[in-house]
């Protein structure tokens, strides 16, 4: 018999709301003859249930970062581990998870003066491609540039999002449109994202 | 910079070189990129002209620094609209209702600074989470239970204030508040109930004080800004047991609320249930759509009959001994088997306290007092967010067939889709019927909800059926609503807040009341 939680999942679930289309831009072709220093991240956070995103883990534990796996819920790992390491002081993080994991992370993660610094949002489209909006330094946008040509985009997420300046320059936005093939557990939309302590003049 | 309604800038800015001072500069927000994380997520006004936008937020971090942020802002006529932990999403999470008021935000007011488990009570500063709580009382081993509601990120004291409702026998929040420290808007501080005697040793053990009792005044309220709350928990119980009361027939509903009716008001069943109907609002069927639609109660039943599904459901739990706990399942067996056809389904039971390892395997803690983040994973993909239209239904089989049948009708008139009409018994004596709507970054959309919510709260009002809180945009409406002998009730709530609070600078229009000098303007 339905539980209170599969009514309650119901009814949300009958919120179908489509999303804007982004405007696609050009992205810009340059890479940075030399990297900034890195943000140091204090955990990859991902979620086991998607092939994309245990691509992205495997790619960010090779690169020697902390990873941490979720099923959909981040309850546990803010809980059990942010909790109790943000109450110490701001540490960024990382990840690529579904929407809902980000949206409280980054609402939690404001109340410890820190925000979401880089953010992708990995849409399938119908032709088999894979659109990725992005919004971040204007480094990192022209490292994502290379999305544009690689299959294995998660992996070059990890890569990426391992490397966010710990000095940041202005935000920008950009559109890159890349090859890929949709894994079966992948759901339409994904979003990789770091969580940084923000700086002041 | 914004400034906040008929305050001039140099006043403004004179007033944030004084809230520095009392907080530290660091506490004080004013950049855009800082002002706009006080957005509503949630908004169904988002990015219109309308959007209310603060001017600034600052966060005390203690009972004296909030005495002299009122002051200042009594002093310079600065609206301030309080917040505890600002994830009241849904009902305008950390945004004021009029734009440019200044957020107070007591977020850094998060100590627990007492939880009895003998007594079972806590008592709070409103910037203490459920999790805080949940997690104190965790690491002191203390043998009491908290009521979350879900999610429950948000404060104990915002959501009781709020009257929020969770699931447990706690589930009626503000019923469970027993004693309130007030900053009242001349900055002075006030307690409430037993508080109010100095050196009391009572104040979280008996509500009522002596004279008028005061507390509900200070509930979706803007009289006052409350520094600290005293909550009843519940003792750990020994055990848990569950089970689903099922009925096939949509009019079996009404002897299936009447035997509820009685459980509830008798204290047999002490907790928030989900209602159901799977058959008439349960999730989306291709076979069964066209039958909820188009088809007659009638034949959604035979469907119903075909298939094993049940026309209503009624999942109910009980805390307490083991022997108790069973011998209440067994008589709720007996009160509901004068219902033709009736089924029972035993579910889940535990016994307390539960391991780590027995914790993590249960998929929904939020009923057994852990509070959780999961319903945000539950959410659609692409959701923006949600709000809910929640009129409160008298607990009868047959106001709940009426008030199902024209909210769906409204749907169905205005375009807005199929419904999805929740019901819970979150308070005693009524219950609640949960429509929830889209918020999205479209405007028109918006805007369409936004008509259609507002049809829904007239219909209701049509009904005798009125909603027990609101998002700020629609606090006006509502209020609309309360109108009995041309609106006495508001007029009170005005004479109330004209006299305690002549500037008007707390929490301006929560819940249609406006301070003297903007009422014209809103009337």
């Amino acid at each position: 018999m339905s539980s209170r939680r599969e009514f309650l999942q119901m009814g949300v679930a009958a919120l179908a709301l489509p999303i804007s289309a982004h405007a696609a831009l050009s992205p810009a072709s340059s890479i940075l003859d030399r990297e900034p220093a890195a943000t140091p991240l204090y955990k990859v956070i991902f979620d086991e249930r998607f092939s994309s995103s245990r691509a992205f883990a495997e790619e960010a534990e090779r690169l020697g970062f902390s990873i941490h796996g979720i099923k959909g819920d981040m309850t546990d790992v803010w809980y059990h581990d942010l909790y109790a390491r943000w109450k110490e002081g701001p540490v960024a993080i990382a990840g690529l998870t579904a929407h809902g994991p980000i949206f409280c992370l980054e609402r939690l993660a404001w109340d410890q003066r820190m925000r979401v610094v880089f953010r992708a949002d990995h849409r399938y489209r119908a032709d088999g491609s894979i659109e990725h909006a992005l919004s971040g330094p204007s480094g990192m946008l022209r490292q994502a540039a290379a999305l544009g040509d690689e299959i294995n985009w998660s992996s070059e997420m990890a890569s990426l999002v391992t490397r966010c300046p710990a000095m940041r320059s202005q935000t920008s936005q950009s559109n890159v449109i890349g090859p890929t093939v949709k894994h079966a557990d992948d759901p339409e939309h994904l979003i990789s994202w770091v969580i940084a302590p923000i700086h002041r003049a | 910079m914004k400034v906040p309604p008929g305050v001039s800038p140099a006043d403004f800015s004179e007033a944030l070189k004084q809230f520095e001072d009392v907080v530290g500069k660091e506490w004080v927000f004013t950049a855009d990129d800082d002002v706009d994380l006080y957005r509503d997520s949630y908004s169904p006004l988002w990015s219109e002209e309308e959007e209310p936008i603060p001017a600034a937020a600052v966060a005390p971090d203690g009972v004296e620094q909030v005495q002299r942020i009122v002051r200042i802002a009594d002093k310079y006529k600065i609206p301030l609209w309080t917040i505890s932990t600002g994830k009241n999403l849904g009902y305008g999470g950390s945004a004021p209702l009029l734009g440019g008021s200044v957020v107070l935000d007591l977020k850094r007011m998060n100590r627990v600074v007492e939880v009895n488990d003998k007594n079972h009570y806590a008592l709070l500063e409103p910037g203490v989470s459920y999790f805080d709580l949940y997690r104190y009382i965790q690491d002191h081993k203390l043998k009491v239970w908290i009521d979350p509601p879900d999610p429950g990120w948000g404060s104990p004291v915002g959501n009781s204030l709020e009257r929020g409702g969770g699931y447990t026998p706690m589930h009626d929040h503000f019923d469970a508040v027993c004693g309130m420290e007030v900053v009242l808007p001349n900055g002075e501080v006030m307690r409430t109930g037993m508080g109010a005697l100095p050196g009391s040793e009572t104040w979280q053990q008996y509500k009522y004080g002596f004279g008028p009792y005061v507390h509900g005044i200070f509930s979706q309220s803007s009289l006052g800004v409350v520094t600290k709350m005293g909550i009843w928990l519940f003792p750990e119980p020994e055990a848990y047991v569950s089970g689903t009361v099922m009925v096939w027939k949509r009019d079996d509903l009404i002897p299936l609320v009447n035997v509820f009716a009685e459980l509830v008001s008798s204290g047999t069943f002490r907790g928030t249930v989900v209602l159901a109907s799977p058959l008439w609002f349960g999730p989306p069927d291709a076979e069964l759509d066209p039958l909820r639609i188009s088809g007659s109660v009638k034949d959604l039943e035979e469907y119903g009959a075909r298939k094993q599904i049940p026309f209503w459901s009624l999942p109910l739990y009980f805390y307490g001994p083991t022997k108790v706990v069973a011998a209440q399942w067994e008589h709720i067996k007996e009160k509901f088997s004068s219902i033709s056809g009736v089924a029972f389904q035993e579910g889940p039971s535990y016994r307390f306290p539960l391991s780590a390892d027995e914790l993590a395997k249960i998929r929904d803690t939020v009923p057994l007092g852990v509070p959780s983040l999961q319903i945000f994973s539950l959410l659609p993909p692409r959701s923006q967010g949600h709000i809910g239209f929640s009129p409160i239904i008298p607990m009868s089989g047959e106001a709940l067939i009426e008030a199902l049948t024209v909210f769906e009708g409204v749907h169905r008139e205005l375009g807005a889709g199929r419904a999805v009409l929740t019901i819970l018994s979150s308070f005693p004596r009524a219950f609640v019927i949960i429509d929830l709507f889209p918020v999205e970054r479209d405007v028109e959309k918006n805007r369409k909800m936004r008509e259609i919510y507002r049809r829904l709260v007239k219909e209701a009002a049509a009904h005798g059926w009125g909603e027990y809180r609101t998002h700020t945009t629609f606090m006006g409406d509502i209020s609309n609503t309360y109108s009995f002998n041309h609106h006495a009730l508001r007029r009170f709530h005005e004479t109330i807040k004209d006299a305690v609070d002549p500037n008007g600078i707390l929490s301006p229009g929560k819940c249609g009341i406006w301070p003297k000098r903007m009422r014209k303007a809103e009337a």
